[in-house]
């Protein structure tokens, strides 16, 4: 060839895609097969520590004989959560992550094969402990719960705004200690207010279950329109 | 580190456009504010990630996306670094708008001129080091 003898030429590719594609594609697909089965799945982004596994708890034990519920659980090293869920629900599935910081749609995916989805109506993602990780991976989830907890300190929603803009419902938990720690409730509200203008948030304790019917009834509300658009 | 998952996910992508062979001098990407992403985590993950692959030494150009900030009291927008900024006028709290893209723009590689393939070249051999990776 004539040009065998030129240097080579660098040449600038554009291309313009989204990086995690493979990702929202599996995502996507996750979406349709939950749509087309009516289920509505949430997934439950928190601190470690929030009470993630406590709220889910509760939230099992309360909805016996109203839903059926199933749960797939990310945890990095152990199965504690997935045991722990497993006295309330019979279809609970573990999914180790190892090093892993945040669950990604592909493990959603294959966790979903783990289960017999028939006649579920709600599905519970817990996701790992982390208020950064998880937030940018779609897992294909119909609504994304951030959970945050008085102990954390006031200053969790302000340092993590990504979670508050993308959160579907805001919960602030054990609320029961508020005699105890320090927290600027009215900070707190103002700084996802100013992220999120139109994000409900509802303060409960998994541990006493105040305000967790009210939590209830944001899930009835969320498997009902699941049901409707099957 | 979810850096790091991008950073995996990222040399998936590059690996798939660029030809087997070409030299990959620069990856650009730009990420939204809200993302919240580390660019320093993103480089060194990027290290990690490439090191004894075809894109090892490649230059990862971070464009990273500001927030706009809106002062309903005054009118006045601006960009900055973090979302909760007062504003000129006074107004402790301004509205901070951010977003959340994380796209690859564009790729800089030496465009070498065709060669005689390596022997036994087939399509799917040489440089398959990245699973996942798609072809089309």
């Amino acid at each position: 060839m004539a040009e065998s003898d030129e240097p080579n030429r660098t040449v600038r590719i554009p291309i313009l895609e989204r990086v995690l594609e493979a990702n929202d594609d599996i995502a996507a697909a996750n979406r349709g097969e939950l749509a087309r089965r009516g289920i509505f799945a949430i997934d439950l982004i928190g601190a470690p520590g929030s009470g993630k596994t406590e709220l889910l708890e509760a939230t099992l034990r309360m909805i016996q004989g109203r839903h059926r519920p199933a749960v797939l659980v990310g945890d990095l090293a152990t199965r504690r959560d997935g045991d722990r869920l497993a006295r309330w629900c019979d279809r609970v599935v573990q999914i180790s992550t190892g090093e892993g910081c945040h669950l990604e749609a592909g493990q959603i995916r294959t966790a979903m094969g783990e289960v017999d989805l028939d006649g579920v109506d709600l599905l519970f993602i817990e996701n790992v402990g982390n208020l950064i990780c998880p937030v940018g991976f779609d897992l294909g989830q119909a609504a994304k719960v951030g959970l945050f907890s008085l102990t954390e300190g006031d200053d969790k929603a302000a340092k993590h705004p990504y979670l508050v803009t993308a959160a579907d419902l805001v919960l602030l938990n054990k609320v029961d200690l508020a005699p105890y720690v320090t927290f600027d409730r009215a900070g707190f509200e103002a700084d996802i207010r100013l992220l999120n203008p139109a994000v409900p948030m509802l303060d409960v304790s998994a541990r006493t279950g105040e305000g967790l019917d009210r939590w209830l009834d944001w899930l009835d509300r969320g498997a009902e329109r699941a049901a409707a658009r099957r | 580190m979810h850096e790091f998952s991008i950073a995996e996910a990222l040399a998936a992508q590059v690996q798939h456009y660029a030809r087997p062979g070409a030299r990959v001098r620069e990856v650009e990407i730009v990420v939204g504010a809200l993302r919240g992403l580390e660019p320093e985590a993103l480089q060194m993950s990027w290290q990690a990630v490439t090191m004894e692959t075809p894109l090892e030494g490649s230059v990862l150009a971070i464009e990273q996306r500001p927030w706009s900030i809106a002062c309903p009291d005054c009118g006045r927008t601006w960009t900055s670094p973090v979302p909760f900024v007062a504003c000129e006028c006074g107004n402790e709290t301004p509205d901070p708008h951010g977003t959340d893209e994380l796209d690859l723009v564009a790729i800089t590689i030496d465009d070498e001129p065709a060669t005689e393939p390596p022997p036994g070249a087939s399509p799917s051999a040489g440089g398959g080091a990245v699973a996942g990776a798609v072809t089309d």
